[in-house]
């Protein structure tokens, strides 16, 4: 392969992987290394093989843009913030005898599957190693944490509208995490590019 | 020096080459090549995601240029980044005098 087809090659790697501010900025990195090769006394061909082998894997460098992805910082955060807002509405529901609440059953099953989705989802962003799939998976977590908070505390007003201290600690720690999650969302956002 | 030898220094390096002036990302890591003699072996490519990193930390500033046709992105440290820096060096002292302390007997100095 010529030089300039072994670079464009280099960059149609890590197009697929990678947005393309990214890709552009490496593109700049990969053109100045190929260039100093080429003033130290290389060939056309032998400075663009020294100057991909240079910048390394494709594989890696998406694996490392994907660990820096904001969405990573943000599936960690709710995560490890989540069993404390579950806390505060298992004591909420176990004390206000929510089995009680004249609500259909629908109500009850549809947050907790939500729930185990939107785990599932901020799990993978905080696992994958690949760049897209962390971005798409962090974004969902965010707006399925957020959505999953707003269900919780107006479902709950509407079903238990004489809310007890319990549940009114579960609403603040919900309203909390809902707005902690629209402020992860916008660099998860612009990460994905 | 390999790359995995660097963990939790990486980002300290970064920081330093930076503390001279704005560069983009080749330029840091020409900078980290220069500052040690060519001994530092990581796959350049590397470096930009790490360059992303301090910068969603808050630490490093990154604008667009065009340069010569071609979009470039250029990082200056911040102002916690130069805070953070510094908090480094006194960490990195105070571990280089501790393990030198005991693997070749230069005696620790007083911490007062």
């Amino acid at each position: 392969m010529s030089g300039p087809g072994l670079i464009t090659s280099y960059l149609d790697a890590l197009a697929r992987q990678l947005p393309g501010q990214v890709v552009e900025e490496l593109a700049d990195g990969l053109e100045e290394t190929y260039r100093r090769h080429v003033g130290l006394g290389l060939a056309a061909g032998e400075a663009a093989a020294a100057a991909v082998a240079e910048f390394g894997d494709p594989e890696l460098i998406a694996a490392e843009f994907a660990r820096a992805h904001p969405a990573r910082r943000a599936g960690r955060r709710l995560l490890a913030i989540g069993p404390v807002v579950g806390m505060c509405w298992a004591v909420a529901l176990v004390t206000g005898r929510a089995w009680t609440w004249p609500v259909p059953m629908a109500a009850g099953i549809v947050p907790g599957l939500a729930l185990v989705a939107v785990v599932a989802l901020l799990a993978v962003a905080v696992r994958t190693t690949r760049y897209r799939a962390v971005g798409r998976a962090g974004a969902a977590g965010c707006i399925g944490t957020a959505a999953l908070d707003a269900f919780m505390i107006i479902g709950v007003l509407a079903a238990d509208p004489a809310a007890r201290w319990a549940v009114a600690v579960a609403m603040i720690a919900s309203a909390a995490r809902l707005g902690l999650s629209a402020r992860l969302l916008r660099p998860v956002l612009a990460g994905n590019g | 020096m390999r790359a995995e030898e660097l963990k939790g220094h990486l980002d300290a390096l970064l920081l330093a080459a930076l503390e001279a002036g704005p560069r983009h990302g080749y330029a840091v890591i020409e900078a980290l090549r220069q500052d040690t003699g060519g001994r530092l072996d990581l796959p350049t490519g590397t470096i930009y995601p790490a360059l992303r990193r301090l910068e969603q930390a808050g630490l490093i500033a990154g604008a667009w240029s065009v340069v010569g046709g071609r979009r470039r992105r250029c990082y200056q440290l911040t102002g916690a980044g130069q805070q953070a820096l510094a908090g480094r060096r006194a960490a990195w002292r105070e571990f280089a005098a501790t393990v030198s302390a005991v693997l070749e007997g230069v005696p620790c100095p007083d911490p007062a």
